[in-house]
């Protein structure tokens, strides 16, 4: 039961997952992520833009362990201009129950309204199996939908876990609309990789 | 073969799109001026967004860094805290916020670039439409 039973509820009632890490002032992310090597439902929320503090839990896929983090993402860098946007994170989170559980990693992106250009790492002390994460991801949206509209983007995402071995690359889709978004995409090598997101 | 397939597919469907972003920009273009001077808003959004307001303001702002939907929401829900704002759309392609108030009272411009900044975005300009 657990995260498998809480993921599987929110894939239900929640039709869409989402890829930032901190909101707006004042502002409530609810998310859903699965993969390969585990399975993951986290809430934050943000006191300003610039950082999230939030709750965890994770269902490791591979050692079946469960674990419930509190977690903190900090901006480190923004850059606006009139048709982009540049972002940089810190990543951390801890078990307050095993404090040999925990991580740390950055993650940053580009984007345009065209274009969108992201990575991130994250290395994962799980008690004896350590491991880090490592992402590319790289996008377009085939057309620029308006305020309101259904948005697409097109992506290609290239990942590694050291607990697999080599980097897998994939081809994702990322739907988003109002407060609701989700990221689907799937290889043989990785699997399902699938993240829903609600802002609120 | 299945990633070179996939390649292909992103750079034709970005060329297509980038070929229907230049038309649409072509039809809704159209001069809007506040005060003897033209802002860059689409005409036809405006004209919309105000049809239904019976006086009061509106003020358009010009926001760096509003390039998705998804960031754009929280300016919406940040104005629509405040009591004295009717409604708010924003303008995606022009990087513009509208905010329609329903008093003629001055508007405080400062708290406009507050809450935007809130949001995480810059605000470069605030021009007010009486209506």
């Amino acid at each position: 039961m657990g995260i498998r039973f809480i993921w599987l509820v929110l894939c239900l009632v929640s039709p869409i997952l989402a890829a930032r890490p901190i909101s707006y002032s004042g502002g409530s992310t609810l998310m859903a992520f699965t993969e390969r090597a585990k399975h993951s439902v986290y809430y934050h929320y943000s006191p300003t833009y610039q950082y999230s503090l939030g709750v965890e839990g994770v269902r490791n896929r591979i050692s079946g362990d469960e674990h419930s983090y509190v977690r903190l993402t900090y901006l480190l860098n923004r850059k606006n201009t009139q048709h982009s946007q540049r972002n940089l994170y810190l990543q951390s989170g801890i078990d307050p129950v095993d404090l040999d559980h925990h991580f740390y990693g950055v993650h940053g992106d580009w984007e345009t309204r065209r274009l969108f250009s992201g990575f991130g790492y994250k290395y994962v002390n799980d008690q004896g199996s350590d491991y880090e994460e490592q992402f590319v991801q790289l996008g377009v949206a085939p057309y620029l939908g308006n305020y309101g509209d259904l948005h697409t983007w097109l992506m290609l995402k290239s990942k590694k876990n050291t607990l697999f071995g080599s980097w897998s690359t994939y081809p994702v889709i990322r739907l988003f609309k109002g407060n609701v978004f989700a990221e689907f995409g799937y290889s043989d090598r990785s699997q399902w990789d699938a993240h829903l997101m609600y802002r609120f | 073969m299945t990633q070179l397939m996939t390649l292909i597919l992103l750079f034709a469907t970005s060329c297509f799109a980038l070929a229907d972003e230049k038309s649409a920009h072509a039809m809704h273009e159209a001069d809007v001026f506040i005060d003897g001077s033209a802002i860059d808003i689409d005409s036809d959004q405006l004209e919309r967004f105000t049809a239904d307001l019976q006086g009061g303001q509106v003020a358009v702002v010009s926001v760096m860094g509003m390039v998705c939907d998804f960031c754009a929401r929280g300016i919406e829900k940040t104005f629509k805290r405040d009591k004295s704002v009717i409604k708010v759309d924003v303008d995606l392609a022009k990087g513009k916020v509208l905010i329609a108030f329903a008093s003629t009272a001055p508007i405080d411009r400062e708290a406009i670039d507050r809450k935007i900044l809130a949001n995480g975005q810059n605000v470069t300009a605030v021009q007010i439409l009486s209506i």
